[in-house]
């Protein structure tokens, strides 16, 4: 047997050599894999990571944005896309067939696609699908449905200036989406899954999902049917006043709530691409403009306030002309002597200048900065501007006579909203603001806005002779009797502006920034309205193209709200509108209020009817027990007692 | 014919370790391509009963039979061959199957151990020259040789042609071979491997190319080493664990349930599992060199000597490829990738080493 071991010249003792050799091989082998796998594994575990590894980012569902009563003005909503992986089909004829049917997508176009090369192809993204057609349609081989979220905006253009809109990405852009976007959009989650090599994603179930917190709810200051009606009339006044644009804000002067914001021409932000960008653009706040006349009123509040013109004084008007420097100024008509109150009321630009002469450069630029003049509100959107106003110093030789009757000097309707609101709240300059609260899923406020009052510009007692004033406007022989409104006295100023020639320098010769703004009803005042045009044909004049516009929007808003006229034609009793809803300012409304009140404790009902009765009632939180009907003719406790602590009162009717 | 003696020879490590490895195939297999075409695992079972049964019968029958059907087989096998070119059936591009209904078989396998057998049977016929065969000694097998390593390769298959002739270079050089012959073979390959290199095919030089420098082109020829290196690294010392293996499954890893089964292996059970795997390999390839080493006579000796070197080839060949030590050639790892000729041609192999091994006494 071991013979065998040399036979015919086979030396069987290379059979070690072999083994050598064959185990030298081995280790080379060996060694490799194990340098791969020991001593590269880092670097190639990374490779390998990198290959398959994708990061998917999960964004939770956006917050909604509602008005102040919570109605829908933006909300995200699950919307099915359909898609198809053309490689996975096994009968794509069959299956275009029936999906053009139920997508409402041509044979051919749905060909096309489904012919791509691609793994992935949408069919069909963002449709409605009744839940038998979804079945149907996730029965095909190689087609499926995705459910994406989309921003819907349900009132179209309503608003949509100041709620703007937001990207593919659901990222906010504009408006309200831009400014609270960090909120609305609630926490994204990063998901790694792996992808093939193809591209295709896989998730695989136990890559730890956590579901993201979903984005807050923002409830806005704005008011939908305010905003509508805002929109409405300021629509209206564009179209008959032929004008390329306008804004009109209402604002709650006692808080600087904005309860609307109009911005025309305007857009729908579910198609922004139908619109040009000049559309997105929420003027109000981001449009300056020259304010012409609507100005004196800060300028006559200024000089009231530091006494700088005594009550009663007379100004020479220079009947129409008046030159200074080597600039002729001129009224509309010459006027002679005239007191403060008429410059407001006939608007005289000679009789503002010497008030402004009177009141120096340096208060006058003290107080209109006090206004909030030249400095943005800091109102809670994207894209406000300050407007343009130089310091004193820098003023040539008629910038202080100018000024006072509101040229070389550009607000935003903001500004001139929020300076409109200190007069009518009593002198306290207070901060405008859109949204009210931001809350969590749970309806938990995560986020309150409260009135921030900036500062107090003038007093109280300058507040009430402005308002007066201001009334003088809208009463026969005023400019602004156009916003005049039945049952209600109404403060307003007009204003009418040449537009600034930033070509050419100096001023358009026919081109006008129209305004009228003004606070209802006057002595209590729950609305502050700014109506502005920009370059109406024609009739260009602030009290008549404009003032309408502001009469309507406060006339729908004022029955919208329940604040009733009282005394048919004639003056309010001003102790009847005291309750103000609003916070902090309302305190501040109702005292300076109450000083004139005729009478304390509970009012006299006599010869009232029942249903005004229950009105004065409900106004002053008395609580009524009416008997009889008819008009009243007899009360418990009787008219100027102290109210009893529960605040009940018997009133008898015959 | 089954002598009670000679089961008390049967090589059982042989045996165990044969088996040892074809569980790790079957896993493999089964990891590699349950996601995406179950149905394939399956069919690997049908393979390795059907090669169990055939090793056990080449376990069983006395080899001096092959020594005596040795031209019989070899003519066998080339028929078959030729059968390929008329009837075979294509699949990316090569043409080296012959459908037989249920299954196909690739007779190329086979024609590796035809070769073995009838060299075997030629070189221990005759008595070769004390100082070494000459270049007239080495015509005739040499002619063995070429018949079906230009078949194959004009199949093509350039992975089972290079296995063939490295079956015919490791038994010619344990018959012995003068050294001159060495020498001038040496020379020859290396005037004549410009024109050879012509010869290839854009596939084959873009592959030798990207095993010299695999990052020049990570998207396009160096692909293959690349990824089966990303592969075998990523699964660092412990591997990812059975099943868990990314790399083969999202489909980076091309061929990644045959030639390139080991990195999918690797890439799941780390380099413990690399290290067990190729000590079995190490294991079977000492098994049959013993099996050669004792066997009673020359037939045996070179038959055994010639399965051993096929499969430490292809072990060699296969791993070295796959680990970016030699350039990527078509040579699927024994007893592991999937494939079922091959299967049951190293089970065929391994019954025969086993036979060889227990026949060792017998006269």
């Amino acid at each position: 047997m071991k013979g065998a071991k040399k036979e015919g010249g086979f030396s069987k003792g290379r059979v070690w050599l072999v083994v050598s050799v064959f185990v030298l091989l081995f280790s080379a082998v060996l060694y490799k894999a194990f340098s791969l796998q020991v001593l590269d594994q880092r670097g190639l575990k990374k490779m390998a990571l990198n290959q398959h590894n994708k990061t998917l980012n999960v964004q939770s569902k956006r917050g909604a944005i509602y008005d102040r009563n919570l109605k829908e003005l933006a909300v995200s909503i699950e919307v099915d896309s359909v898609y198809a992986e053309p490689s996975k089909m096994d009968a794509p004829k069959a299956a275009v067939r029936s999906l053009s049917r139920i997508l409402s997508v041509d044979n051919r176009e749905l060909e096309k696609r489904l012919g791509s090369s691609r793994n992935f192809v949408w069919l069909k993204r963002q449709v409605d699908l009744k839940e038998e057609e979804r079945q149907k349609v996730t029965g095909i081989e190689g087609v499926g449905v995705r459910k994406e979220s989309r921003r819907y905006y349900p009132n179209k253009q309503l608003a949509s200036n100041l709620i703007g809109f937001t990207g593919v990405d659901a990222n906010g852009l504009e408006g309200v989406e831009l400014y609270y976007d960090g909120l609305l959009k609630g926490s994204s989650t990063r998901i790694t899954g792996e992808k093939d090599a193809l591209g295709r994603t896989l998730i695989f179930e136990d890559s730890g999902k956590k579901v993201p917190i979903g984005g807050m709810e923002v409830e806005l200051t704005i008011d939908k049917t305010i905003q509508y009606h805002a929109e409405r009339s300021l629509k209206k006044a564009i179209e008959s006043s032929g004008a390329k644009g306008g804004t009109a804000v209402v604002m709650n002067p006692a808080t600087g709530e904005v309860l609307a914001m109009a911005s025309l021409p305007t857009f729908d932000p579910n198609d922004i691409k139908g619109y040009a960008p000049r559309q997105w653009k929420n003027k109000p706040i981001a449009d300056t403009f020259e304010p012409g006349s609507v100005l004196k009123l800060f300028l006559i509040s200024a000089a009231i306030e530091e006494n700088a013109i005594s009550p009663g004084e007379l100004f020479f008007c220079e009947n129409g002309k008046y030159k200074v420097a080597d600039r002729t100024f001129h009224d509309i008509k010459g006027y002679g002597w005239l007191s403060a109150v008429q410059i407001i009321k006939y608007s005289s630009n000679i009789g503002s200048a010497k008030i402004g002469e009177r009141l120096g450069k340096a208060r006058l630029y003290r107080y209109l900065k006090s206004f909030g003049f030249g400095e943005k509100t800091g109102i809670d959107l994207p894209g406000e501007t300050a407007g343009a106003f130089r310091h004193f110093k820098g003023w040539s030789g008629v910038t202080l006579q100018t000024v006072s009757f509101g040229q070389g000097i550009s607000v935003t309707a903001i500004q001139l909203a929020s300076a409109l609101s200190t007069v009518a709240n009593g002198g306290f300059l207070m901060k405008p603001y859109v949204v009210k609260a931001v809350r969590d899923l749970g309806g938990n406020a995560v986020n309150e806005t409260n009135p921030v009052i900036v500062r107090r510009v003038i007093s109280e007692k300058t507040a009430k002779r402005m308002t007066e004033m201001l009334i003088g406007v809208t009463e026969t022989g005023g400019t602004g009797t156009r916003a005049k409104i039945d049952g209600f006295e109404v403060a307003g100023k007009t204003g009418t502006a040449q537009k600034a020639d930033l070509k050419n320098g100096g001023y358009h010769e026919s081109a006008y920034t129209a305004t009228f703004m003004g606070f209802v009803p006057a002595r209590s005042p729950k609305l502050a309205i700014v109506v502005v045009l920009d370059e109406p044909k024609g009739e260009h004049h602030g009290g008549v193209v404009s003032a309408p516009a502001f009469k309507e929007i406060a006339q729908a808003s004022l029955a919208y709200m329940g604040i009733f006229p009282d005394l048919p034609g004639g003056a309010v009793n001003p102790a009847v509108k005291a309750g103000s809803e609003s916070g902090t300012k309302a305190g501040v409304v109702a005292s300076e209020l109450e000083s004139v009140l005729p009478e304390k404790g509970v009012p006299d009902f006599t010869g009232k009817t029942v249903r005004n009765v229950i009105k004065i009632a409900k106004e002053k939180s008395l609580d009524v027990n009416v008997t009889g009907s008819g008009k009243a003719v007899l009360q418990k406790p009787g008219p100027g007692k102290a109210v009893p602590a529960d605040g009940r009162v018997a009133v008898w009717f015959q | 014919m089954i002598d009670r003696r000679l089961l008390t020879h049967f090589d059982w490590m042989l045996f165990c370790v044969t088996a040892a490895l074809c569980v790790v195939g079957l896993a493999a297999v089964y990891s590699a391509i349950y996601v995406k075409s179950p149905a394939i695992y399956k069919k690997e079972i049908y393979w390795l009963l059907i090669g169990l049964s055939l090793m056990l019968t080449a376990v069983f029958i006395n080899y001096s039979l092959l020594e005596r059907f040795a031209y019989v087989i070899y003519g066998a096998s080339i028929l078959s061959l030729v059968a390929v070119f008329a009837i075979g059936r294509s699949a990316s591009g090569a043409k080296r199957w012959i459908s037989l209904g249920f299954f196909t078989i690739q007779p190329s396998e086979f024609a590796k151990l035809a070769l073995i057998v009838v060299l075997a049977r030629y070189f221990s016929a005759r008595n070769m020259p004390e100082r070494g065969m000459g270049l007239k000694d080495l015509a005739i097998p040499a002619l063995f040789l070429l018949v079906p390593f230009l078949m194959i390769a004009k199949q093509p298959d350039l992975g089972t042609g290079i296995i063939l002739c490295m079956i015919f270079g490791s038994m010619a050089l344990i018959v012995k071979i003068r050294f001159r012959v060495i020498a001038g073979l040496v020379v020859a390959f290396a005037v004549a491997a410009p024109f050879a290199w012509k010869a290839l095919k854009a596939y084959q030089k873009a592959r030798l190319m990207s095993f010299l420098d695999p990052a020049m082109d990570i998207r396009g020829t160096g692909y293959h080493i690349m990824q089966s290196k990303i592969a075998i690294g990523s699964g660092g010392m412990f591997g990812k664990g059975f099943t868990k293996g990314t790399q083969g499954k999202l489909m980076f890893l091309p061929e990644h349930h045959t030639d390139f089964i080991f990195s999918a292996f690797a890439e799941e059970w780390g380099a413990i599992g690399s290290l067990v795997v190729i000590s079995l390999f190490l294991g079977l390839v000492l098994g049959g060199l013993s099996a050669s080493n004792t066997s009673k006579d020359r037939f045996g000796f070179l038959l055994s000597f010639g399965i051993t070197a096929m499969i430490f080839w292809h072990v060699t060949i296969n791993m070295g490829m796959v680990s970016g030590l030699l350039p990527v050639v078509g040579v699927p790892l024994p007893l592991i990738s999937y494939g079922g000729s091959f299967l049951i041609t190293t089970m065929i192999a391994v019954g025969l080493l086993i036979n060889i091994r227990m026949r060792r006494f017998m006269f």
